[in-house]
């Protein structure tokens, strides 16, 4: 019987089956840590993104809002949206909130000046005071091409021009932008410690399997009540939960660039729902007829966006390893 | 030919997580084999392109042409011509 239910499959209806009890269960989650760490309440950083909408709206179900404390944490290069959708779950929910910007942090480690002279050497005709910029990767599936991260300028709200980024650069890039995601743990901490709170993380089981979170930043966190969920569970999480249909609407983003940079651009490279039934059928061991039906992609395409999935995973490796520890008598 | 590829392997060797001892065959997939990762492609990307002089187009940054020596040979030799 099993094995028939196995070969009928249907990805997209297992990841959206039984929310309620998901529900329930984090908030049982979320309630039994809090008490394990001997602490009060969370705080968590909210970004104006379906995840942490989610991650906020379980946390005050299950402890109450007087014990929940939202952090709105923008930057210069930040969507005016992300600030607005924050605010409005924040007075929705009646969360006590604080807007802490964290350009002044950047700007004192000239960060954003560091970031200029890249994006200047990487494309030539790069304008800051006409040219908005973002860091993608080529779509996946359609183009088949390597994970080679380009600049792009955006001109009135069109690319106008795209250069391939070096090693040495990205590698900068990547360091520097890191700091504004480390920046936001250092507050949320600060506030956390204030209080007597933990700190929430709002990671997605996607993001956990892709690495697609910065170390001892968004992924510094004391709990991670969504990191057995795929970015499928949490828009269904979302959609049971109520959150705010703007929330669910707006395309996910680490919104760190000036223009606003979707995660299907630089990390997925494929539409989510195709990401996570990949992801489901990897972990699941299903055979490729079965990820064929549930995809409609072709074998050939299915195991290279396997071979793709299984570089990624490996080379993140290090994003999700906790400090390894040298034990003196083992 | 085995001139560009005798290069490439000296880089591998020098810059990648080849052992010493791995004997690397043509078609042998660089990926696969553990000699390098996503940043490593990146850096050899730019080596190539110094070296060589070359621009590579985006449309040639494909896992055939990047992911053994024979595939960054011929590219390296239709791109140098």
């Amino acid at each position: 019987m099993q094995v028939v239910e196995e070969l009928n499959v249907q990805i997209m209806e297992k990841l959206n089956r039984d929310i309620e009890n998901l529900a329930l269960n984090i908030r049982s989650f979320i309630k039994s840590q809090i008490s394990s760490f001997k602490k009060k309440g969370v705080v968590l950083g909210v970004s104006g993104g379906i995840d942490s909408a989610v991650a906020l709206t379980l946390c005050v179900q299950e402890l109450g809002k007087e014990k929940v404390y939202g952090i709105l944490l923008p930057e210069k290069e930040s969507a005016p949206s992300s600030r607005t959708l924050g605010t409005e779950i924040c007075e929705s929910l009646g969360v006590q909130y604080e807007e802490v910007p964290i350009s002044p942090i950047l700007e004192s480690l000239n960060i954003y000046e560091k970031k200029e002279q890249i994006i200047k050497r990487t494309c030539p005709e790069y304008d800051p005071r006409i040219h908005k910029t973002s860091l993608v990767l080529p779509d996946f599936l359609n183009q088949g091409l390597l994970n080679v991260p380009y600049i792009r300028l955006i001109k009135d709200g069109e690319t106008v021009a795209k250069y391939r980024l070096k090693a040495n650069d990205y590698l900068e890039l990547i360091g520097l932008q890191g700091v504004k995601q480390r920046s936001r743990m250092v507050i949320q901490y600060m506030y956390a410690e204030k209080l007597n709170y933990v700190v929430c993380g709002t990671t997605n089981k996607t993001e956990l399997v892709l690495g697609q979170f910065v170390k001892y930043g968004d992924g510094g966190v004391d709990l991670e009540p969504l990191a057995d969920c795929y970015k499928t569970q949490i828009y269904a999480l979302g959609k049971f939960l109520n959150v705010n249909e703007e929330i669910m609407k707006r395309p996910p983003s680490a919104d760190t660039w000036s223009h606003y940079t979707t995660d299907e651009e630089f990390y997925w490279r494929m539409p989510i729902h195709v990401m996570d039934q990949l992801l489901y059928s990897q972990e699941h061991h299903l055979p490729l007829h079965i990820i064929e039906k549930n995809t409609g992609l072709p074998r050939d395409k299915i195991e290279k966006a396997q071979r793709h999935i299984n570089k990624i995973r490996d080379t993140t490796e290090y994003v999700r390893a906790t400090p390894p520890i040298y034990y003196l008598n083992r | 030919m085995e001139q560009i590829k005798n290069v490439i392997v000296d880089y591998l060797k020098a810059n990648s997580f080849m052992d010493k001892g791995t004997n690397l065959e043509d078609n042998d997939s660089l990926t696969q084999k553990g000699v390098i990762d996503s940043i490593g492609l990146l850096e050899l990307m730019d080596y190539i392109s110094e070296k060589y002089s070359i621009e590579i187009p985006e449309e040639m940054l494909t896992p055939e042409n990047f992911d053994s020596l024979q595939g960054i040979t011929n590219m390296v030799k239709k791109l140098a011509k």
